[in-house]
């Protein structure tokens, strides 16, 4: 029940988030529906993943930006839209922004920081860069692997 | 190949026509915030539904090239395409064109008349919705972070706030990068209130949430999605540019961890 509540407030927030940018992004007004749906499915499941079956952030990224892609591409196929509109708002809750930040305080930490702790610092911050690197990574590979799948047919251009 | 045979010769004209139209219709898209990828295949789907034989189309971060050809005549032009934004408003109606183009409902005057209504659209939201709905969003992060009521109101004051200035200073046509320090020194000012007054325990998610606003999402994920799909130029000089982003937002924060005196 516990989990259960978690996960249902996790959608419910996700789904505001993706909400917030996909005005941002001046997505048009019959996806925005779409592209909170998007959202809440992308990070309550990235969030049941790591929470209930112990995946690392890495691999629940991948994942559950995978199925935002179907998501995306069902949408994309319903509202004949492009399915970037979709995939893209509703991997924003997804996107690595607290390791992006923690990266940048400890390389700004770095300037008044005495000689013996600079090591520390750096080096939590490149485990935060690499950590922000391979999510960035999985969630375009997730929102793109519909079309490595499905659309495979001769290249036009 | 065998589609030269049955398309007709076009006038220089035409030729000329098709390959601005096609090139308008890929500056929209590049600057409205659409992968190489999609670019490509418009302006190549638009092209040849007007007429053409073949384009050939060099797509970069910021101009794109094209070709248009038809029987051996070609014509080719440059169009610079700088950066703007993200508009899914526009790219959704370029790439519904290029397909009513396919299907043969749209000429080239159409064409013309269609993309002019595209270009000059208004947005969808207000600014004062996106500004509601741009701290609401920051607010519901702080909530994913596991920060508590006082952090949410911080927060959705402080990236409403940010998002205010960073509209204001658009409007101006102030530099791209100072745009994100001074919108970042904003957010992290506010949201360090949170600290000062000892609202929360864990009061630096206020910080932390308030500027994720300014987090490039859309060049960042073009850029991976470039770099899947062999765009590695494009791919790579995106990614440089979503981490000048990232490092304006240092510097935006670093100036108000120096006036505020809070340390993360």
């Amino acid at each position: 029940m516990n989990t259960f509540l978690l996960i249902v407030s996790d959608a419910f927030w996700s789904a505001l988030a993706a909400m917030g940018f996909a005005m941002l992004f001046n997505v048009p007004q019959r996806a925005l529906i779409h592209c909170m749906i998007g959202g809440a499915i992308g990070h309550a499941l990235r969030t049941l993943l790591m929470q209930k079956f112990g995946f690392s952030i890495e691999l629940a990224t991948l994942l559950s930006a995978t199925t935002v892609g179907f998501w995306a591409k069902w949408c994309a196929i319903r509202l004949k839209m492009p399915s970037m509109i979709f995939a893209v708002s509703a991997v924003i809750p997804m996107v690595p922004g607290v390791f992006a930040y923690q990266t940048m305080i400890g390389i700004l930490d770095t300037t008044h920081a005495s000689n013996t702790d600079v090591v520390d610092i750096l080096a939590q911050s490149s485990v935060n860069a690499i950590k922000t690197g391979v999510i960035l990574a999985s969630l375009a590979g997730g929102i793109v692997a519909p079309s490595l799948i499905f659309k495979r047919r001769k290249p036009v251009v | 190949m065998e589609e030269q045979e049955q398309k007709p010769l076009m006038a220089r004209e035409e030729l000329r026509d098709v390959i601005a139209l096609s090139l308008w219709a890929g500056q929209m898209l590049l600057q409205n915030g659409a992968d190489s990828q999609r670019v490509e295949e418009t302006v190549h789907r638009i092209g040849t539904s007007l007429g053409c034989d073949w384009l050939d189309i060099v797509v970069m971060p910021d101009a794109i090239i094209a070709s248009t050809v038809s029987h051996g005549e070609f014509r080719t032009k440059v169009r610079r395409a700088p950066g703007r934004g993200v508009d899914m408003q526009k790219i959704a109606g370029i790439s519904d064109l290029s397909y009513r183009a396919t299907r043969g409902e749209l000429d080239r005057f159409e064409l013309r008349k269609a993309l002019r209504e595209i270009d000059e659209a208004p947005r969808n939201y207000n600014r004062w919705t996106v500004v509601f709905g741009v701290g609401l969003a920051c607010a519901a992060f702080s909530r994913l972070f596991g920060g508590d009521i006082s952090v949410f109101v911080i927060t959705f004051l402080a990236s409403s706030a940010a998002m205010f200035i960073r509209q204001e200073l658009h409007k101006r046509y102030f530099n791209s990068f100072i745009i994100v320090v001074a919108t970042a020194f904003v957010a992290g000012s506010i949201g360090s209130l949170a600290s000062l007054f000892n609202l929360s325990p864990d009061p630096t998610i206020a910080m932390a949430a308030s500027v994720l606003l300014l987090v490039p999402g859309v060049p960042l994920i073009n850029a991976g999605e470039d770099l899947l799909h062999g765009h590695t130029l494009t791919g790579v000089l995106r990614g440089v540019n979503g981490l000048l982003i990232v490092m304006s937002i240092a510097l935006g924060l670093i100036l108000s961890f120096w006036i505020t005196g809070v340390s993360v």
